[in-house]
């Protein structure tokens, strides 16, 4: 009978079935009308900005990366897939890119597991540690431009803070806003923010059952062994998703190494070191200061690409170590 | 995500076919609506018409703004603030403002493309911009179609300086037991480096006082050009689609700019200042020199009475027998091809760049007025203006316009002379190998630039 009301209620049954003998009278509107526009009706929002914010623009990009577009003038003309031969040859993008993998692959662990490490810390029961979640939390909002001009005179080689602290130990002056020491710079800044992946991580870790937790010391699991084989596989899935958004963050890095830079609004990306010259800075000197759109939308979809195989690359890997507390088949 | 009884009703071939559609209703409607660009942004309604101006908001206040607006009823304004890539976007939509901020030196690159319009006509016409009062800095906004400096006028500057001539702190220069510099005679660069050099102090590996300061990060173009020029060479080949850095002339300039940053004597790629310019480290007096120009005086109205008392401005230097005293920017207006409001554009122009506006700058000693009339204006009050005053008037016959191509930007020439002088400084590339680079880079911008341009 449950299936005949399902189906009554999907409009699939036939009229007269659920009471046989008895005229039931046949709907006005079948729901599924009613269910398919609301179901377009709610997923539309995000739908349509998916579609006019996302693939639009991909679409353009790819048609702009097949011209010489200079930005504003119409003077340009088709080149077919003359900037992706060109990009192929360009040293001076493959180092970029090289550089933006080092810089991922230092810190997207780094910020996970500093996120993981202040969460635990904080997941305790402490005096004080709602001051203490914000106060680590705080960096996460301030704005990337306070934060950047706050570092800058941290990092100053005469009168900054940093410097103040290394003579007292007795280490001379550093220059860190210049090669090679502006990378290490750089990824202090990024870390600086990872209040916002800290909180994340608390909530997986307050929401990991603490029946789980008590059974295996019950078996005799110290509190490391709880950690990494009930804590960990349980907020899994946050770690997860956690270096998903960060890689595709950490290679999208763009305007902390242009704020870092000795520069300012006359030299904008013109002075950005070597070091921190990342893959996005490079797109944004073609850009804006080459006037080379098509070139640079050449190198964003062949950015695009990479971004998407490495992610599908992550997205694979998590089935060996991800653990989901529903079977695969029913998330499937 | 079908359920089997009731076939494709949420199937993914309708979803995304009914979202394809909704889109593409939905894309196609602004994009028939930018056909017509009239229709939207700045324009005529009811009898006024709306200015839309990209302005520095400290430079065209709202005062101006208001004055401007009392003096001609008919006309609003809507100021944007000057931002390059809003203006690229405007430009390329074919709804640029009525009225950008930009340098003279630079503008060819603008003007070759057609984004800019002819003044001519305006200038022909107008009672208060007239050509024959217009300084020779204004020539860097003239295009012929093959050079700068003849043709029509692309744009107006509004305010301007020898940006090679140097201002110290005569105090510094005292306690270092050096002499002070001439405010007739120029000083060569590379008596300028060992000027530099006894002026600086240094202790625990910080720099306490920086002999020199030439704003190394706003871009080394204008120096080296100005380098290049005084020793009569040229950066560009005859028809500007070539550049050679490797000239006997560039290769001075370049070593030049390697042993200052390797000196330590100037803030450099080596070691910035944290704040991206001269001039808080020079009014901190922890710097004795900064090549900045005329302009720079402005800062020193509200400076404490000891330093106002130790300015002093001295002449641009020389590398070669010749004396020049460029502008490096000259920043002033342009009207773009494109705008809706051209005459209520020209109307502001030529309040802005003639009316009380060019008055209250030249007066303020913000920089040296474009127009020859103005120069009077100019404040000579103290005795450190009066100096300047009698400095920048004697280096009006060295000025000279800094070579522009239209191939390249000047963003493109700074890039590049970054990267490289920073690596030689570094000592990582040597001098020769720094001049080749630059030039093969430069050379292929500009082949890009003329396959774009023609």
């Amino acid at each position: 009978m449950a299936d005949v009301v399902a189906e009554q209620v999907r409009g699939t049954a036939p009229a007269g079935r659920l009471h046989p003998g008895r005229a039931v009278p046949r709907p006005r509107r079948r729901w599924s009308r009613y269910s398919g526009r609301t179901f377009y009706l709610f997923v539309s929002p995000w739908v349509l900005g998916f579609l006019l914010l996302t693939v639009v623009p991909l679409g353009y990009a790819f048609a702009m990366s097949l011209t010489n577009f200079d930005g504003s003038s119409s003077l340009w003309r088709w080149v077919g897939l003359r900037n992706y031969r060109e990009l192929l040859q360009d040293s001076a993008a493959w180092s970029s890119l090289v550089r933006t993998l080092v810089y991922t692959a230092i810190v997207v662990p780094l910020s996970v597991a500093i996120a993981l490490g202040l969460a635990v810390l904080l997941n305790r029961r402490l005096r004080a540690v709602g001051l203490f979640r914000t106060v680590f939390f705080l960096p996460s909002v301030v704005p990337v431009v306070a934060t950047a001009i706050m570092w800058k005179l941290v990092f100053n080689r005469d009168a900054g803070l940093l410097n103040a602290i290394l003579e007292r130990l007795g280490v001379g002056a550093v220059t860190w806003l210049v090669d090679p020491t502006a990378f290490y710079a750089l990824i202090i800044l990024t870390l600086w923010g990872l209040g916002g992946g800290m909180v994340i991580m608390l909530a997986a870790l307050q929401g990991v059952p603490v029946e789980l937790e008590e059974a295996a010391v019950v078996d005799g699991a110290g509190r490391w062994r709880v950690f990494w084989h009930v804590t960990v596989p349980m907020i899994s899935p946050v770690i997860f998703f956690q270096i998903v958004t960060g890689v595709i963050m950490s290679f999208q890095v763009l305007v902390q190494p242009l704020l870092l830079a000795e520069t300012n609004s006359i030299g904008a990306v013109t002075n950005v070191p070597s070091s921190t010259h990342l893959y996005m800075v490079q797109v944004y000197q073609e850009y804006f200061a080459n006037q080379r759109f098509g070139y640079g939308s050449a190198m964003l979809w062949v950015f695009f690409l990479i971004i998407l195989i490495i992610t599908v690359l992550v997205q694979r890997s998590s089935r060996f170590w991800v653990y989901y507390e529903v079977d695969r088949d029913e998330r499937d | 995500m079908s359920d089997g009884h009731t076939p494709g009703l949420f199937s993914r071939r309708r979803f995304l076919a009914g979202s394809a559609l909704v889109v593409g209703g939905a894309a196609t409607a602004p994009l028939l609506g930018a056909c017509d660009a009239s229709s939207s942004g700045s324009g005529e309604s009811s009898g006024t018409t709306t200015l839309t101006v990209m302005y520095a908001s400290n430079e065209l206040t709202k005062e101006h703004i208001a004055d401007f607006e009392t003096k001609n009823p008919g006309i609003k304004i809507t100021l944007i603030e000057n931002d390059d890539t809003r203006l690229n976007a405007m430009l390329a939509s074919g709804n640029p403002p009525d009225l950008v901020r930009g340098a003279a030196v630079g503008s060819a690159n603008n003007n070759a493309r057609g984004l800019a319009t002819s003044l001519d006509p305006y200038l022909e016409k107008s009672s208060v911009l007239k050509k024959d009062d217009l300084l020779p800095v204004n020539d860097s906004w003239r295009w012929d179609g093959k050079k700068i400096g003849a043709g029509p006028y692309y744009g107006i500057t509004k305010d301007w300086s020898q940006d090679a001539t140097l201002w110290y702190n005569q105090a510094l220069f005292a306690q270092a037991k050096v002499a002070p510099l001439s405010t007739t005679e120029p000083v060569t660069y590379d008596q300028l480096l060992e000027i530099a050099r006894k002026l600086t102090v240094q202790k625990d590996g910080k720099t306490v006082v920086y002999g020199l300061g030439i704003e190394w990060q706003w871009g080394l173009y204008g120096p080296l050009a100005a380098m290049v020029m005084s020793q009569g060479g040229s950066l560009y080949s005859e028809d500007l689609t070539q550049t050679d850095v490797t000239t006997p002339q560039a290769k001075r300039a370049l070593k030049w700019l390697v042993d200052l940053a390797q000196s330590g004597a100037a803030p450099s790629s080596l070691n910035p200042l944290a704040d991206g310019a001269d001039l808080s480290t020079f009014m901190a007096k922890r710097m004795a020199i900064t090549q900045d120009g005329y302009w720079y005086g402005g800062n020193f109205i509200e400076a404490a009475a000891d330093l106002k008392d130790n300015i002093r401005m001295a002449p641009a230097p020389v590398m070669g027998d010749k004396r020049v005293s460029p502008c490096y920017a000259g920043q002033g207006a342009w009207i773009p091809a494109k705008a809706k409001n051209k005459d209520a554009a020209w109307k502001l122009m030529e309040y802005f760049m003639g009316g009380p506006p060019a008055e209250e700058r030249a007066k303020s000693g913000w920089g040296m007025p474009a127009l020859k009339s103005l120069l009077p204006l100019m404040p000579q009050e103290l005795p450190y203006q009066q100096e300047a005053f009698r400095t920048a008037q004697a280096e009006l016959a060295y000025n000279v316009p800094l070579p522009d191509s239209p191939y390249v930007t000047i963003a493109n020439w700074i890039t590049t002379l970054n990267q490289y002088i920073d690596q030689a400084a570094r000592k990582k590339i040597t001098l020769d190998v720094a001049a080749q680079k630059i030039t093969e880079d430069i050379n292929k911008l500009l082949k890009q630039g003329k396959d774009r341009i023609g």
